[in-house]
């Protein structure tokens, strides 16, 4: 076992080492550098300027060198600073993540609970089946961009219940929670479904049937743990996609969260703050598909 | 499944009827006429017209065309893609699976979205496409898809595949001296069909939803060019000034959806086993 | 079990919802950008201007009547007051001596006076390259910087420019504060500026408030200063919200959670008409007309676009009133050159282009492009007459424009293929390095009377040994425009400039080396309670005047 973890532990460093190098080769194919802007932003900048800004900034050098630069000080602890938001990058990173960390984790529980709820109901219910397809069929078509600005108008503009946008208190985060779980609801009511009725074709739940237990009781006592463990992998293995998906929640409902960061980073061309931030997403979501994997061992012990 | 079948089927004869109901309607979606802007829907105009006087219904069908090839082609580049991949991994096992796997991992764990703008952006002339062009646009889109979409499909055909080597009729046509290759194609890939349909037919929808998103980013299928994402994108922008501009592209794709997941049902039921989950 | 949910929800609802109760003494803001940094010196953009207006002013700015003034000095600089003189430099070129006097009284947020200290060391920072503050310009040609006292500071300029007056960008920095941090090294000051890592010192702020919060990326708090030494302004704290998504913008206006939207950095002018339309009384609206030069830059090494005749004849071929009439309720001005129709260089009498197609068509028969098969032109040799058309990709109403121009061009003949691309790559790469096969939609923005050198002479063409600065990007050369760039600073009676300043647009005119379309109009969106923003219209945003804002 400890093993296993370490093997795993540093084919995760390999392939992070392996995804900044190309996360960094990708934001440097994007045509234009940082002074390239300021100059088309500023009429008054000279040549000497942007010869002196370049070189103030390091963008002289070869693009091998500034990342083996950049490599080095990372993993001297030195993260560097954010050109974009003149900040050191990990004074950024922290909030970003606690903000990111609320609005993804309560939206992806509350995808999950929804999604397994649904899933039991139609297992349940037959009769309900075409409202939970219904319900997941909305779910996968409608686009968060859309659904977002459609909250905000009944909840916020309409009612004034909620607030439109913004960072405070729970009753900020609502819109986008609900939002965001709304987009992943479809993929785990799906995935619900089917762990469900593998789970209820497992011996175990046959023989609590002849033992006469109420069907309730099967699908809540004996297969939803059974389901859960799959769950949990998926959900695991969704955290990086949930990130990409929080950029246009987050833009909706201005909050500034790791998506919005990432964006905004790669767009203006701020490396030190985009390489660390899809670094510290790509890490976090493979360990959690580790910790997943390790659960999925323990809970299940049939997979070798 | 024929439900499903079917409305593709309509969707997809409405996007080769386009220039059909051009001809009968004599409107040109593509030319802007600055004096019908938000007209309501009359008998000249079936939907009414768009923010810069352009008949919305046959933007709709022109927009078909360009959203079902995206979808479609980003469908079956990541099908393909994937089903090599996941296959290799699952037959060389070893080193290459690990490789691969881990691959698809880093993929996955990446945020592919602010990537995928990166690469949106590219000048199409790098790589040796036409500027300009929305069939260039088209590819463009699909092979960024693509090329982030492979992953789920590699993971479920490994997971199947791995399963099907194991299996008694694959170790006896091995022990029968039957050729690797022969292996996988006369008797792996055929029980990989049903799943990699599945997952094909659910991808498509995805891809028409994911260019609505890049649309909204402002790096879909460039203007004049109408496609679903980027009128429901452009729609959005509207939103208080013609809020109703949503519903017809909003509708394009919630019936790509709903026959994408017919057809992926009925695959599943035919084949007898449930890969919902997929 | 639905049944329940409902029950629940209803139960839940009334206590979501909580009355927005107008207390007037916070003012919320909101913009569509937020500012890289709070440093003075270093990047420019509209957010930070806007940001700084409340909490820092300069010694020099342009009013809402595009004048110059005093905000921290007591009297312009003039030739005929004696503060500005004409000498010969030691290099023995013409320059010039200009002194200006602080006003009694003026103090940092903590309290610290204001003196010429502080000027000393913007001056000895901005003229240190490794600081790393964007335009040197200024720094290069003021050679020297005398503290004549602890208020009057003079600066020695190597060469004469009618705008001598205007400081611009340089204002006092609290040397009390910045000079140890900056005098460690001044390579990273940068990184260590207090305006970043503590943004919320007081003593860095000398304007009507100071930055007392700050959440990267969506807000920034202002409360008073205490130690502002003018009228009182109106609000104790004003919040600065940043929201990128112009539709969300609008519905936290109207969900109350912001009050108003700044026309520097707000919605399109058609938005926000149609708001005005939708809300009745509880909004008002100024749209002002400012110095922000939509137009489209021509490719001049294009080959069909080096003949003026296919210029002139691409811009009669657009009926640009009637896409400000249709697209923008007629709200934006309508260019004839560069020069805006309301700075007072303006030529009432230069020529005009009219929505005229047949005589485009003619001029493109007279250059040789002949209507071909497929309704494209096409010259002796068969080429047809196709160009490229860009611009930033997910502007909505650029594109808007951008579709309509394409389809008024066919009209007469001309491809326009749309090529768009964000504007990080578009003003990144594309324009600078020029690869542009044809023409681009964009804007400039500028100050009241600003000489256009940058996008008009020929030295600033950007290339590789220039390191690709410069902002002609159309590639114009016209020996007689260079030599009236070069001749219009150094005028300083404002009547012979004048004369300059029509034979300018008069070649401007005739040559187009870009289209001018129009002048964008900010609409600037108040709550029908707020008084007394008066918009600028140029660079210097209202939020300099805050003070004069008042609840009705």
């Amino acid at each position: 076992m400890i093993r296993l973890i370490l093997s795993r532990l540093a084919q995760i460093a390999v392939t992070a080492a392996i995804l900044s190098f190309c996360a960094f080769m990708l934001i440097a194919l994007m045509p234009g550098d940082p002074i390239d802007l300021a100059i088309a932003g500023d009429p008054r900048l000279t040549a000497e300027d942007a010869a002196r800004l370049r070189a103030l900034h390091g963008l002289d050098q070869p693009l091998m060198a500034r990342y083996l630069a950049w490599a080095g000080a990372v993993l001297e602890g030195r993260f560097g600073h954010s050109r974009l938001f003149a900040q050191p990058v990990a004074a950024l990173l922290g909030p970003a993540l606690v903000s990111s960390l609320e609005l993804l984790g309560l939206a992806l529980s509350l995808a999950v609970a929804l999604g397994v709820g649904l899933g039991a109901l139609a297992a349940m219910k037959p009769a309900t089946a075409p409202f939970v397809q219904g319900v997941a069929l909305l779910a996968q078509a409608v686009p968060s961009f859309w659904l977002g600005i459609l909250l905000i108008i009944l909840f916020a503009v309409q009612l004034g219940w909620l607030p439109a946008g913004g960072e405070g208190g729970w009753r900020f985060l609502v819109l986008p929670v609900v939002t965001l779980c709304f987009a992943n609801l479809a993929a785990y009511a799906r995935h619900a479904a089917a762990a469900l009725s593998t789970a209820m074709a497992e011996p175990h739940i046959r023989t609590a049937r002849a033992q006469g237990a109420g069907e309730r009781r099967i699908i809540w006592r004996h297969a939803l743990p059974n389901a859960g463990v799959p769950l949990l992998t998926i959900a695991a293995l969704d955290a990086g996609a949930l990130v990409s998906g929080a950029l246009i929640t987050e833009t909706i409902f201005a909050r500034p969260g790791m998506g919005k960061l990432i964006y905004d980073a790669v767009m203006g061309n701020d490396f030190n703050l985009a390489l660390l931030a899809l670094l510290v997403v790509a890490v976090v979501t493979m360990l959690a598909t580790l910790a997943a994997d390790l659960a999925q061992r323990w809970l299940d012990p049939r997979i070798a | 499944m024929r439900a499903g079948l079917a409305l593709l089927g309509l969707l997809l004869l409405a996007a080769l009827a386009a220039p059909l109901a051009g001809a009968a309607l004599g409107h040109d979606p593509f030319l802007p006429d600055l004096f019908s802007r938000f007209e309501p829907p009359s008998a000249s105009h079936p939907l009414g017209t768009d923010e810069l006087g352009r008949d919305l219904l046959l933007r709709l069908l022109h927009g078909a065309r360009v959203s079902l090839t995206v979808g479609l082609l980003a469908a079956l580049a990541a099908t393909l893609i994937g089903t090599f991949i996941g296959l290799m991994a699952a037959w060389r096992g070893g080193v290459w699976d690990a490789v691969l796997m881990r691959l698809a991992d880093g993929l996955l764990a990446l945020p592919a979205l602010p990537l995928l703008v990166i690469l949106a952006a590219l000048d199409p002339a790098m790589i040796g496409l036409p500027r300009g062009e929305a069939s260039a646009d088209i590819l463009r889109i699909a092979v960024l898809l693509a090329a982030f979409g492979w992953v789920g499909v590699a993971r479920l055909v490994r997971a199947t595949a791995l399963s099907v080597l194991a299996r008694d009729f694959v170790r006896a046509a091995r022990a029968m001296g039957v050729s690797e290759r022969r292996v996988l194609i006369r008797h792996v890939l055929p029980e990989l069909a049903a799943p990699i349909a599945i997952a094909t037919a659910l991808a498509v929808g995805g891809a028409v939803l994911a260019e609505s998103v890049l649309s909204f980013l402002g790096l879909g299928i460039a203007p004049p060019a109408p496609s679903w994402g980027n009128m429901l994108a452009n729609a959005q922008e509207l939103v208080f000034q013609a809020p109703l501009a949503a519903i017809w592209p909003g509708l394009a794709i919630l019936l790509t959806v709903l026959g994408c997941n017919l057809v992926a049902d009925g695959v599943a039921r035919r084949q007898g086993f449930s890969t919902r989950g997929q | 079990m639905i049944r329940i949910v409902v029950a629940l929800l209803c139960l839940a609802l009334p206590v979501l919802a909580q009355g927005n109760n107008p207390a007037r003494d916070t003012l919320n803001i909101g913009i569509t950008q937020y500012p890289s940094t709070l440093h003075p010196n270093i990047d420019s953009m509209v957010a930070k201007s806007f940001t700084l207006g409340f909490t820092r002013r300069p010694v020099t700015a342009y009013d809402a009547n595009w004048q110059l003034i005093c905000l921290l000095c007591e009297t312009l600089p003039t030739l005929e007051n004696g503060l500005a003189m004409r000498e010969t430099t030691p290099e023995g070129r013409p320059g010039l001596r200009v002194t200006w006097r602080l006003r009694e009284g003026l103090r940092w947020g903590d309290g610290t006076p204001i003196t010429t200290e502080d000027l000393r060391f913007t001056y000895d920072a901005g003229r240190d390259g490794a600081t790393g503050m964007g335009p040197a310009e200024f720094f290069r040609s003021a050679y020297e910087f005398i503290a004549e006292d602890a208020r009057s500071f003079t600066l020695r300029f190597d060469r004469v420019t009618f705008q001598f007056a205007s400081l611009g960008d340089f204002a006092p920095l609290p040397a009390h504060l910045e000079r140890a941090r900056w005098e460690i090294e001044p390579r990273s000051y940068r990184t260590r500026t207090l305006y970043d890592t503590e943004p919320t010192n007081p003593g860095l702020w000398n304007g009507p408030y100071r930055v007392t919060q700050v959440q990267a990326g969506s807000a920034i708090t202002l409360e008073r200063n205490p130690h502002w030494s003018g009228p009182a302004p109106a609000f104790r704290r004003i919040v600065i919200r940043t929201v990128e998504s112009t539709p969300a913008l609008e519905a936290q206006l109207l969900a109350g959670q912001v009050d108003m939207v700044a026309g520097e950095l707000g919605l399109p002018v058609e938005q926000v008409s149609a708001l005005i339309r939708r809300t009745g009384q509880r909004f008002r609206a100024e749209y002002r007309p400012g110095l922000i030069y939509e137009h489209l830059d021509l490719n001049l090494d294009v080959p069909a676009l080096s003949d003026r005749r296919v210029r002139q004849a691409l811009l009669l071929a657009l009926d640009r009133g009637q896409i400000v009439a249709r697209l923008f309720e007629g709200r934006q001005t309508l260019a004839h050159t560069s020069v805006n129709t309301l700075d007072w260089p303006h030529d009432p009498n230069v020529r005009q282009y009219g929505h005229d197609p047949a005589r485009a068509a003619a001029l493109l028969a007279e250059a040789g492009w002949m209507p071909g098969a497929d309704g494209i032109r096409r010259n002796a040799q068969g080429q047809r007459l196709a160009i490229e058309l860009l611009t930033t990709a997910g502007n909505r109403s650029r594109e808007a424009v951008q579709q309509v121009i394409q389809a008024q061009w066919r009209q007469i003949g001309v491809e326009a293929r749309i090529r768009n691309e964000p504007p990080r790559v578009l003003f990144g790469e594309t324009l600078p390095r020029r690869r542009f096969q044809g023409a681009a939609l964009f804007a400039w923005v500028s100050a009241p009377e600003s000489v256009p050198r940058g996008s008009l002479h020929s030295d600033e063409i950007p290339r590789a040994e220039r390191n690709w600065s410069g902002q002609n990007y159309t590639g114009f050369r016209n020996a007689e425009m260079d030599a009236l760039l070069e001749a219009l600073p150094q005028e300083l009676d404002r009547e012979r400039r004048r004369v300059l300043w029509h034979r300018l647009q008069a070649i401007y005119a005739e040559e187009l080396p870009s289209l001018p379309l129009w002048f964008r109009q900010d609409a600037h969106l108040w709550p029908a309670w707020l008084d007394g923003v008066r918009p600028t219209g140029h660079l210097n945003p209202s939020s300099l005047w805050v003070e004069e804002w008042r609840v009705r």
